[in-house]
Protein backbone atom coordinates (compact mmCIF):
# COMPACT_ATOMS: atom_id res chain seq x y z
CA UNK A 1 0.00 0.00 0.00
CA UNK A 2 2.66 2.26 0.27
CA UNK A 3 4.78 1.62 -2.46
CA UNK A 4 1.55 2.26 -4.16
CA UNK A 5 2.15 5.39 -3.05
CA UNK A 6 5.33 6.11 -4.22
CA UNK A 7 7.69 4.94 -0.97
CA UNK A 8 9.92 2.21 -1.34
CA UNK A 9 9.37 -0.57 1.36
CA UNK A 10 11.05 -3.25 3.20
CA UNK A 11 9.26 -5.78 5.90
CA UNK A 12 10.69 -7.80 8.40
CA UNK A 13 8.36 -10.66 8.53
CA UNK A 14 8.05 -13.39 11.20
CA UNK A 15 5.16 -15.70 9.39
CA UNK A 16 6.74 -16.94 5.87
CA UNK A 17 2.59 -18.10 5.19
CA UNK A 18 1.52 -14.41 5.29
CA UNK A 19 4.51 -13.18 2.94
CA UNK A 20 3.59 -15.89 0.68
CA UNK A 21 0.19 -14.35 0.52
CA UNK A 22 1.11 -10.50 0.72
CA UNK A 23 3.80 -10.86 -1.84
CA UNK A 24 5.60 -7.47 -0.50
CA UNK A 25 7.92 -6.07 -2.69
CA UNK A 26 10.72 -6.41 -0.86
CA UNK A 27 10.27 -8.91 2.65
CA UNK A 28 12.78 -10.77 4.70
CA UNK A 29 11.69 -13.87 6.61
CA UNK A 30 12.93 -14.37 9.81
CA UNK A 31 12.47 -16.86 11.87
CA UNK A 32 12.09 -15.57 15.11
CA UNK A 33 9.49 -15.96 17.70
CA UNK A 34 6.37 -13.81 17.13
CA UNK A 35 6.83 -10.31 18.73
CA UNK A 36 10.75 -10.27 17.68
CA UNK A 37 11.39 -9.04 14.66
CA UNK A 38 14.80 -8.09 15.30
CA UNK A 39 15.49 -11.42 17.14
CA UNK A 40 17.28 -11.29 19.85
CA UNK A 41 17.20 -8.12 22.58
CA UNK A 42 20.56 -6.70 23.52
CA UNK A 43 22.74 -8.70 20.83
CA UNK A 44 23.51 -5.53 18.59
CA UNK A 45 25.55 -7.49 16.29
CA UNK A 46 22.58 -9.86 15.58
CA UNK A 47 20.27 -6.85 14.96
CA UNK A 48 22.87 -5.50 13.01
CA UNK A 49 22.74 -8.98 10.94
CA UNK A 50 19.02 -8.72 10.00
CA UNK A 51 18.70 -4.77 9.49
CA UNK A 52 22.07 -5.42 7.40
CA UNK A 53 20.44 -8.39 5.28
CA UNK A 54 16.23 -6.63 5.17
CA UNK A 55 17.63 -2.88 4.36
CA UNK A 56 20.06 -4.47 1.42
CA UNK A 57 16.99 -5.45 -0.53
CA UNK A 58 16.59 -1.85 -1.27
CA UNK A 59 20.02 -2.31 -3.57
CA UNK A 60 17.83 -4.92 -5.61
CA UNK A 61 16.18 -4.26 -9.17
CA UNK A 62 15.05 -7.66 -9.97
CA UNK A 63 11.64 -6.87 -7.83
CA UNK A 64 8.64 -6.47 -8.13
CA UNK A 65 8.43 -9.26 -5.47
CA UNK A 66 11.83 -10.38 -3.18
CA UNK A 67 10.92 -12.57 -0.71
CA UNK A 68 14.44 -13.80 1.26
CA UNK A 69 14.92 -16.03 4.21
CA UNK A 70 17.72 -14.75 6.99
CA UNK A 71 19.57 -17.84 7.61
CA UNK A 72 20.09 -17.61 11.10
CA UNK A 73 18.40 -18.60 14.18
CA UNK A 74 18.02 -16.07 17.53
CA UNK A 75 20.90 -17.24 19.54
CA UNK A 76 18.71 -17.96 22.73
CA UNK A 77 15.24 -19.03 21.89
CA UNK A 78 16.07 -21.73 23.58
CA UNK A 79 15.32 -22.05 27.43
CA UNK A 80 18.03 -20.69 29.80
CA UNK A 81 19.85 -23.27 31.63
CA UNK A 82 19.91 -22.66 35.35
CA UNK A 83 17.60 -19.28 35.43
CA UNK A 84 16.02 -18.67 38.58
CA UNK A 85 13.13 -16.39 38.98
CA UNK A 86 12.80 -13.95 41.62
CA UNK A 87 11.30 -15.02 44.97
CA UNK A 88 7.87 -15.10 45.51
CA UNK A 89 6.00 -15.34 48.62
CA UNK A 90 4.03 -18.46 49.41
CA UNK A 91 0.48 -18.20 49.58
CA UNK A 92 -2.63 -20.40 49.40
CA UNK A 93 -4.87 -19.48 46.89
CA UNK A 94 -7.38 -16.98 47.54
CA UNK A 95 -11.23 -17.40 47.72
CA UNK A 96 -12.61 -14.00 48.54
CA UNK A 97 -11.67 -10.71 46.23
CA UNK A 98 -10.42 -9.36 49.39
CA UNK A 99 -8.11 -11.93 49.74
CA UNK A 100 -7.23 -11.80 46.17
CA UNK A 101 -6.43 -7.94 46.82
CA UNK A 102 -4.23 -8.95 49.68
CA UNK A 103 -2.60 -11.70 48.66
CA UNK A 104 -1.56 -9.85 44.96
CA UNK A 105 -0.33 -6.94 47.21
CA UNK A 106 1.82 -8.77 49.26
CA UNK A 107 3.14 -10.30 45.98
CA UNK A 108 3.65 -7.39 44.19
CA UNK A 109 5.82 -6.08 47.59
CA UNK A 110 8.00 -8.53 47.48
CA UNK A 111 8.82 -7.90 43.61
CA UNK A 112 9.72 -4.47 43.80
CA UNK A 113 12.94 -4.55 44.40
CA UNK A 114 13.23 -7.11 41.35
CA UNK A 115 11.51 -4.65 39.41
CA UNK A 116 13.34 -1.38 40.28
CA UNK A 117 16.31 -3.05 39.32
CA UNK A 118 15.04 -4.09 35.85
CA UNK A 119 14.22 -0.56 35.65
CA UNK A 120 18.02 -0.12 35.82
CA UNK A 121 19.24 -2.44 34.41
CA UNK A 122 17.36 -1.58 31.23
CA UNK A 123 16.78 2.51 31.81
CA UNK A 124 12.97 2.06 31.04
CA UNK A 125 10.24 0.28 31.59
CA UNK A 126 7.39 -0.67 29.38
CA UNK A 127 4.54 -0.49 32.26
CA UNK A 128 2.38 2.02 31.97
CA UNK A 129 -0.61 1.78 29.64
CA UNK A 130 -3.43 2.35 32.07
CA UNK A 131 -0.90 5.00 34.06
CA UNK A 132 -1.99 3.43 37.40
CA UNK A 133 0.23 2.52 40.23
CA UNK A 134 1.42 -0.73 41.19
CA UNK A 135 -0.18 0.09 44.22
CA UNK A 136 -3.62 1.07 42.91
CA UNK A 137 -3.58 -2.38 41.26
CA UNK A 138 -4.84 -5.49 43.93
CA UNK A 139 -7.60 -2.79 44.80
CA UNK A 140 -9.10 -2.08 41.24
CA UNK A 141 -8.40 -5.77 40.42
CA UNK A 142 -10.44 -6.65 43.91
CA UNK A 143 -13.71 -4.72 42.77
CA UNK A 144 -13.93 -6.44 39.17
CA UNK A 145 -13.49 -9.68 41.01
CA UNK A 146 -16.63 -8.53 42.79
CA UNK A 147 -18.51 -7.90 39.69
CA UNK A 148 -18.09 -4.12 39.69
CA UNK A 149 -17.02 -2.95 36.70
CA UNK A 150 -15.56 0.28 37.11
CA UNK A 151 -13.35 3.13 34.82
CA UNK A 152 -9.98 2.55 35.20
CA UNK A 153 -9.06 6.72 33.94
CA UNK A 154 -8.25 7.98 31.58
CA UNK A 155 -9.41 4.76 30.16
CA UNK A 156 -13.14 5.44 29.75
CA UNK A 157 -14.19 1.75 29.01
CA UNK A 158 -13.97 -0.48 31.84
CA UNK A 159 -13.32 -3.73 29.79
CA UNK A 160 -10.34 -2.23 28.03
CA UNK A 161 -9.05 -0.91 31.19
CA UNK A 162 -9.39 -4.01 32.93
CA UNK A 163 -7.74 -5.43 29.37
CA UNK A 164 -4.64 -3.29 29.65
CA UNK A 165 -4.40 -3.48 33.55
CA UNK A 166 -3.54 -7.00 32.73
CA UNK A 167 -0.95 -6.25 30.28
CA UNK A 168 0.36 -3.55 32.91
CA UNK A 169 0.65 -6.66 35.21
CA UNK A 170 2.32 -9.17 33.07
CA UNK A 171 5.00 -6.32 32.11
CA UNK A 172 6.01 -5.57 35.49
CA UNK A 173 6.35 -9.09 36.27
CA UNK A 174 8.04 -9.71 33.22
CA UNK A 175 10.57 -6.54 33.89
CA UNK A 176 10.94 -8.37 37.39
CA UNK A 177 11.79 -11.77 35.76
CA UNK A 178 14.83 -10.48 33.09
CA UNK A 179 16.34 -8.12 36.40
CA UNK A 180 19.48 -10.02 36.65
CA UNK A 181 21.55 -12.32 35.51
CA UNK A 182 21.28 -14.14 31.66
CA UNK A 183 18.24 -13.58 29.71
CA UNK A 184 15.15 -16.02 30.88
CA UNK A 185 13.41 -17.39 27.40
CA UNK A 186 9.99 -16.08 26.81
CA UNK A 187 9.01 -19.58 27.69
CA UNK A 188 10.32 -19.26 30.93
CA UNK A 189 9.03 -15.94 31.56
CA UNK A 190 5.63 -17.18 30.87
CA UNK A 191 5.44 -20.24 32.59
CA UNK A 192 7.12 -18.76 35.37
CA UNK A 193 4.28 -15.95 35.69
CA UNK A 194 1.21 -17.94 34.89
CA UNK A 195 2.31 -21.15 36.87
CA UNK A 196 3.75 -19.91 39.94
CA UNK A 197 2.30 -16.50 40.57
CA UNK A 198 -0.28 -15.60 42.36
CA UNK A 199 -1.07 -12.62 39.87
CA UNK A 200 -1.39 -15.42 36.92
CA UNK A 201 -3.76 -17.05 38.86
CA UNK A 202 -5.70 -13.78 39.77
CA UNK A 203 -5.65 -13.09 35.81
CA UNK A 204 -7.25 -16.30 35.08
CA UNK A 205 -9.78 -15.51 37.94
CA UNK A 206 -10.81 -12.22 36.47
CA UNK A 207 -11.06 -14.17 32.98
CA UNK A 208 -13.75 -16.56 35.12
CA UNK A 209 -15.53 -13.29 36.40
CA UNK A 210 -15.75 -11.41 32.88
CA UNK A 211 -17.26 -14.52 31.00
CA UNK A 212 -19.73 -14.43 33.54
CA UNK A 213 -20.27 -10.83 33.30
CA UNK A 214 -23.33 -9.49 31.77
CA UNK A 215 -21.36 -6.90 30.16
CA UNK A 216 -20.85 -8.06 26.60
CA UNK A 217 -17.71 -6.16 26.63
CA UNK A 218 -16.10 -7.50 29.38
CA UNK A 219 -17.19 -10.97 28.24
CA UNK A 220 -15.35 -10.31 25.33
CA UNK A 221 -12.04 -8.87 26.36
CA UNK A 222 -11.89 -11.68 28.96
CA UNK A 223 -12.38 -14.10 26.94
CA UNK A 224 -10.21 -13.21 24.38
CA UNK A 225 -7.43 -10.83 25.76
CA UNK A 226 -6.47 -11.95 29.47
CA UNK A 227 -4.84 -15.16 29.45
CA UNK A 228 -3.28 -16.83 26.28
CA UNK A 229 -4.61 -20.21 25.00
CA UNK A 230 -1.76 -21.80 25.91
CA UNK A 231 -2.25 -21.63 29.66
CA UNK A 232 -6.17 -21.62 29.55
CA UNK A 233 -5.54 -25.54 29.51
CA UNK A 234 -3.42 -25.86 32.37
CA UNK B 1 14.51 -22.57 14.30
CA UNK B 2 11.52 -20.88 15.25
CA UNK B 3 9.23 -21.33 12.39
CA UNK B 4 5.11 -21.77 12.20
CA UNK B 5 5.26 -25.49 13.42
CA UNK B 6 7.21 -23.52 16.88
CA UNK B 7 4.06 -21.92 17.81
CA UNK B 8 2.37 -23.26 20.66
CA UNK B 9 -0.92 -24.47 20.01
CA UNK B 10 -3.92 -23.16 19.44
CA UNK B 11 -1.89 -19.58 18.62
CA UNK B 12 -0.04 -22.27 15.56
CA UNK B 13 -3.38 -22.77 13.86
CA UNK B 14 -4.80 -19.11 14.65
CA UNK B 15 -1.73 -17.45 13.01
CA UNK B 16 -1.85 -19.89 10.24
CA UNK B 17 -5.61 -19.37 9.22
CA UNK B 18 -5.24 -15.92 9.21
CA UNK B 19 -6.03 -14.69 5.45
CA UNK B 20 -3.35 -11.96 4.31
CA UNK B 21 -4.70 -9.77 1.64
CA UNK B 22 -3.35 -10.07 -1.51
CA UNK B 23 -3.16 -7.34 -4.10
CA UNK B 24 -3.06 -6.92 -7.55
CA UNK B 25 -0.45 -4.59 -8.17
CA UNK B 26 2.82 -5.27 -7.36
CA UNK B 27 4.76 -1.61 -7.75
CA UNK B 28 8.28 -1.04 -7.08
CA UNK B 29 9.80 1.93 -5.89
CA UNK B 30 13.55 2.19 -6.89
CA UNK B 31 15.64 5.24 -5.73
CA UNK B 32 19.51 6.25 -4.69
CA UNK B 33 21.52 3.68 -2.76
CA UNK B 34 20.98 2.93 0.21
CA UNK B 35 23.75 5.12 1.49
CA UNK B 36 21.91 8.50 0.58
CA UNK B 37 18.31 6.38 1.68
CA UNK B 38 16.89 8.52 4.55
CA UNK B 39 14.96 5.50 6.70
CA UNK B 40 11.58 5.44 8.71
CA UNK B 41 10.57 2.65 10.89
CA UNK B 42 6.70 2.01 10.93
CA UNK B 43 6.00 -0.74 13.93
CA UNK B 44 2.47 -2.64 13.93
CA UNK B 45 2.94 -3.08 17.72
CA UNK B 46 0.52 -0.27 18.19
CA UNK B 47 2.95 1.30 20.12
CA UNK B 48 2.39 5.05 21.61
CA UNK B 49 4.08 7.42 23.96
CA UNK B 50 3.53 7.26 27.69
CA UNK B 51 0.28 9.60 28.42
CA UNK B 52 -1.47 8.72 24.93
CA UNK B 53 -4.63 6.47 25.33
CA UNK B 54 -3.32 2.96 24.15
CA UNK B 55 -5.12 1.81 20.62
CA UNK B 56 -8.90 0.28 20.78
CA UNK B 57 -8.99 -3.31 19.35
CA UNK B 58 -9.41 -2.84 15.35
CA UNK B 59 -8.33 0.71 15.05
CA UNK B 60 -7.01 1.56 11.92
CA UNK B 61 -5.26 4.96 13.20
CA UNK B 62 -2.10 5.74 13.03
CA UNK B 63 0.28 7.20 15.75
CA UNK B 64 3.38 9.57 15.30
CA UNK B 65 6.68 8.56 17.08
CA UNK B 66 8.71 11.47 16.87
CA UNK B 67 12.03 10.09 16.62
CA UNK B 68 13.23 12.07 19.67
CA UNK B 69 10.69 10.10 21.90
CA UNK B 70 12.49 8.77 24.90
CA UNK B 71 12.72 4.56 24.63
CA UNK B 72 10.99 4.48 28.22
CA UNK B 73 8.41 6.76 26.73
CA UNK B 74 7.22 4.17 24.66
CA UNK B 75 4.75 1.46 24.78
CA UNK B 76 3.16 -1.32 23.44
CA UNK B 77 -0.82 -1.35 23.11
CA UNK B 78 -1.38 -4.28 20.92
CA UNK B 79 -4.95 -5.99 21.22
CA UNK B 80 -3.29 -9.73 21.03
CA UNK B 81 -1.60 -11.56 24.09
CA UNK B 82 -0.06 -14.46 21.87
CA UNK B 83 3.24 -13.19 21.32
CA UNK B 84 6.15 -12.12 23.19
CA UNK B 85 6.83 -8.78 25.10
CA UNK B 86 9.98 -9.75 27.43
CA UNK B 87 11.99 -9.30 24.20
CA UNK B 88 10.42 -6.13 23.93
CA UNK B 89 10.79 -5.51 27.60
CA UNK B 90 14.42 -6.01 28.21
CA UNK B 91 15.06 -4.11 24.34
CA UNK B 92 12.72 -1.78 22.71
CA UNK B 93 14.92 -2.56 19.37
CA UNK B 94 13.58 -6.01 19.15
CA UNK B 95 10.61 -3.65 18.19
CA UNK B 96 11.55 -0.92 16.92
CA UNK B 97 15.48 -0.83 15.97
CA UNK B 98 15.73 2.56 16.25
CA UNK B 99 19.07 2.60 17.83
CA UNK B 100 20.35 0.22 15.44
CA UNK B 101 19.29 2.67 12.58
CA UNK B 102 20.98 5.71 14.22
CA UNK B 103 24.23 3.34 14.30
CA UNK B 104 23.84 2.84 10.48
CA UNK B 105 23.34 6.48 9.77
CA UNK B 106 26.81 7.41 11.54
CA UNK B 107 28.45 4.85 10.19
CA UNK B 108 27.18 5.60 6.50
CA UNK B 109 25.71 2.50 5.26
CA UNK B 110 21.88 4.66 5.48
CA UNK B 111 22.00 7.99 4.16
CA UNK B 112 19.71 9.16 7.68
CA UNK B 113 17.02 8.28 10.19
CA UNK B 114 13.87 9.87 9.69
CA UNK B 115 12.09 12.63 11.64
CA UNK B 116 8.95 10.93 12.32
CA UNK B 117 8.45 7.32 12.52
CA UNK B 118 5.11 5.31 12.80
CA UNK B 119 2.87 2.73 14.43
CA UNK B 120 -0.02 1.25 13.39
CA UNK B 121 -2.63 -1.55 15.42
CA UNK B 122 -1.16 -5.02 13.40
CA UNK B 123 -4.47 -6.66 14.43
CA UNK B 124 -6.46 -4.47 12.18
CA UNK B 125 -7.12 -5.26 8.75
CA UNK B 126 -4.43 -3.43 6.48
CA UNK B 127 -7.37 -3.17 4.12
CA UNK B 128 -9.03 -0.25 6.31
CA UNK B 129 -5.70 1.43 6.11
CA UNK B 130 -5.70 3.21 3.20
CA UNK B 131 -6.02 6.38 4.73
CA UNK B 132 -3.42 5.80 7.08
CA UNK B 133 -1.34 4.48 4.48
CA UNK B 134 -1.67 8.38 2.62
CA UNK B 135 -0.32 9.75 5.74
CA UNK B 136 2.30 7.95 6.21
CA UNK B 137 3.71 8.64 2.74
CA UNK B 138 2.51 12.40 2.62
CA UNK B 139 4.82 12.87 6.03
CA UNK B 140 7.96 10.77 4.27
CA UNK B 141 7.34 13.22 1.36
CA UNK B 142 7.45 16.10 3.42
CA UNK B 143 10.23 14.75 5.47
CA UNK B 144 12.44 13.56 2.52
CA UNK B 145 12.12 10.24 3.73
CA UNK B 146 12.47 7.52 0.85
CA UNK B 147 12.79 4.15 2.54
CA UNK B 148 10.12 2.57 5.14
CA UNK B 149 11.77 -0.61 7.47
CA UNK B 150 7.67 -2.29 8.50
CA UNK B 151 8.22 -4.47 11.36
CA UNK B 152 5.53 -6.57 12.35
CA UNK B 153 5.10 -8.07 15.40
Amino acid sequence: MLESRGIATIVIGLVRRHMEQTRPPRGLFVPFQLGRPLGEPEDPAFQHRVLAHALGLLERADGPVILEDFPEDAPNWHDTPGWTPPDLPACARPDTPDGWRVAFAAELAALRPAWDAARGRFGRSSVGLTAREPEEWPAICARFLAGETPPIPPIAAPALGLRHLCDDIKALYGEAAQATGRAPSARQVDGWFWRESIAGKMLLALRAVALGSPSNALRTAGGRFFVPAPYLAE
Amino acid sequence: MAHLHDIPQPTRDAVAGLVSPGFDTTPFVTGPPLARRRVAVLSSAALIRRGELPFPPGSAELRILPADTPAGDLLMSHVSINFDRAGFQRDINTVYPLDRLRELAVAGVIGGVARSHYSVMGATDPLAMAETADAVAARCRDEGVDAILLCPV
